[in-house]
């Protein structure tokens, strides 16, 4: 075979690609490049927070306001072993102190994710989704993840979680929040 | 532990939110993607690669193409995250080509463009563009010559892994190149053990042995190798009349440097047309070996597949995470299993396909190994094999004489 002859060869196939790609049958997977976290699929094992190879992991937990409950007993919060409702470190979930806490209105919190120092763990998002709304989950974020072609995570990751999205919708959220007017 | 409750804010939240007086509910703060990385990458590429071809081509200088190979492992090795890089792109496309799911026109572009300039200019990208070829240029020490039919051999495992990872991608497996590359974990800087311990031993073997994962092991280096045979450039080491004083030859790290070969004797004819006869005559039986290794290599292969691996752990009984996970889903084990079982199907055929492949292609190079080349009275490079490193400019007597009267 001469070089022309592999020249040929390829115009050929570079012809007859379109044609080929109308008998081809179509696939429901894998439309996007960029890995996410399908929250409902997650159950929160905890390897997000091990297995990426970031030294620390470009999962994030993220609170969606529109579906929490504001509870004051919030049990994403407050972990099952507490001694009492306070803000004594025996009792929170979080093992980093990432939720942040504010008064809102009389037995209604505010509850926010401090970014800095949440590892992914999912220790609330379990904790949440156990008695509350399930309003915390767990996102991979994009100014952080490298976007491994084959993410470790995903490799690990118990409940088959990990899908790839395309890049104009790159997260899935739990619920898409309501807009109020 | 927490029980799991079924979710059931869908219909309604347990805890509907309150009602407040004077609190507006914060937004969501998530970053949309800033751009995408890959058409950067391309763009950069494309630059990178008209620079080593004018390096390789034209300025014929070994310092010109180390500052290639700098600028590559710098850019694509560091600066850029070291994924996508086209070395591993032949997985999305294989992936993509065989269930009809949709392929980035980035992620085409990446597979397709060193591809394009192989055909052109051969090799350039594993030169320097290539992060992984990059850094094994730069940490190469002292060159151990690997006997040429030893040569040969090793680097049909490049080509049965481009088989077995092809295979791997199509069918949900995985993209295992990209999992175990030895030298992602030195590029983001993870050393986590089992990887960095295969980084640390390619690292190892790089000082000694010139490039041992471009030449035994990179499965696109087989595609580029193919379309390089077919180069429009050819690589001369000089232009003037040889001197056969094989300074390039020792020179050359990679085996890529051929000598001259002569008419030959009679007798060596005779053995020669009897060795490819014998060759000829063995096809039938690499092919069914190749086959039959391909079936044999089949379970092995689907074991790492998560359906097959859920299905082994729910029949044994196994209280894993992922079996957990599994139950707290509405598919039923006979749904999975009856997946499971098509999967296993799907990669016997196609494992024992790549396994007959293989065994053709093995017969292929044994054959154009034992064929006699075209008479040559100087030494040449294959530009198959050639990585652009351009040493041999460097070595070769003529040429450091011309450099010198040009200055």
């Amino acid at each position: 075979m001469t070089r022309r002859d592999l020249l040929r060869l390829g115009f050929l196939a570079v012809i007859t690609a379109p044609f080929a790609a109308l008998f081809r049958k179509r696939g429901e997977t894998g439309t996007g490049y960029f890995w996410q976290i399908d929250p409902d699929k997650c159950v929160q094992c905890g390897k997000c927070e091990t297995e990426c190879i970031l030294p620390q992991s470009a999962v994030k937990c993220v609170h969606q306001y529109a579906s929490c409950g504001y509870c004051l007993f919030c049990s994403g919060y407050y972990q099952d072993k507490r001694i009492e409702f306070n803000t004594a470190g025996e009792n929170m979930r979080c093992p980093t102190d990432a939720i942040i806490r504010t008064y809102v209105e009389d037995p209604y919190f505010e509850y926010k994710i401090d970014e800095e120092r949440c590892i992914g763990c999912g220790k609330c998002v379990k904790g949440c989704l156990s008695f509350g709304n399930g309003s915390l989950f767990l996102q991979v974020r994009r100014d952080l993840c490298k976007n491994c072609n084959e993410c470790r995570i995903a490799k690990a990751c118990p409940a088959d979680a990990f899908v790839r999205v395309p890049a104009d919708h790159p997260y899935i959220y739990r619920k898409p929040p309501e807009v109020k007017s | 532990m927490i029980p799991r409750l079924p979710l059931l804010f869908a219909a309604q939240a347990r805890f509907p939110a309150p009602e407040f007086e004077s609190y507006t509910l914060p937004k969501m703060s998530l970053e949309e993607l800033a751009s995408d990385s890959v058409l950067w990458r391309v763009l950069l590429l494309a630059v990178f690669l008209a620079a080593g071809t004018w390096f390789f081509y034209r300025l014929r200088s070994r310092k010109a193409l180390l500052a290639y190979s700098v600028a590559g492992l710098a850019v694509f090795g560091f600066l850029f995250a070291s994924c996508p890089c086209p070395v591993g792109m032949f997985q999305n496309v294989a992936e993509g080509l065989a269930n009809g799911s949709y392929i980035q026109p980035g992620v085409l572009l990446l597979f397709a463009l060193p591809l394009a300039v192989a055909l052109f200019a051969g090799r350039v990208f594993c030169g320097g563009a290539c992060p992984l070829g990059a850094i094994q240029e730069l940490l190469h020490w002292k060159s151990v010559f690997i006997p040429r039919p030893l040569d040969r051999i090793l680097r049909l495992i490049s080509v049965l892994l481009l088989l077995i990872f092809s295979v791997c991608a199509i069918y949900g497996i995985g993209f295992p190149l990209c999992y175990l590359e030895p030298y992602l974990p030195i590029f983001l800087l993870d050393f986590a053990t089992p990887f960095a311990i295969l980084s640390a031993v390619f690292l190892a073997a790089g000082l000694f042995i010139s490039r041992p994962f471009c030449r035994y092991v990179c499965p696109y280096g087989v595609l580029l190798r193919f379309f390089s045979y077919f180069s429009l450039l050819k690589p001369q080491i000089t232009s003037h009349e040889c001197v056969n004083c094989r300074l390039c030859e020792q020179g050359c790290p990679n085996g890529a440097i051929l000598p001259p070969e002569g008419t030959g004797s009679t007798s060596e004819h005779r053995s020669g047309f009897r060795r490819i006869s014998m060759l000829t005559a063995l096809i039938p039986f690499a092919l069914f070996a190749g086959g039959l290794f391909g079936y044999f290599c089949a379970p092995v292969l689907s074991s790492f597949h998560r359906d097959v691996r859920l299905v082994r752990e729910l029949d044994a009984g196994i209280k894993s995470e992922a079996v957990e996970a599994f139950e707290s889903t509405t598919t039923t084990r006979e749904e999975l299993r009856v997946r499971a079982i098509k999967l296993q199907n799907g990669v016997l055929l196609a494992s024992t396909a790549a396994g007959v492949l293989f065994g053709a292609v093995m017969m292929a190079e044994l054959i154009a190994e034992a064929r006699r080349r075209k008479e040559e009275e100087v030494y040449t490079i294959d530009p198959s094999l050639c990585f652009c490193c351009g040493r041999c400019y460097a070595a070769c007597p003529l040429e450091r004489k011309e450099k010198h009267h040009e200055k």
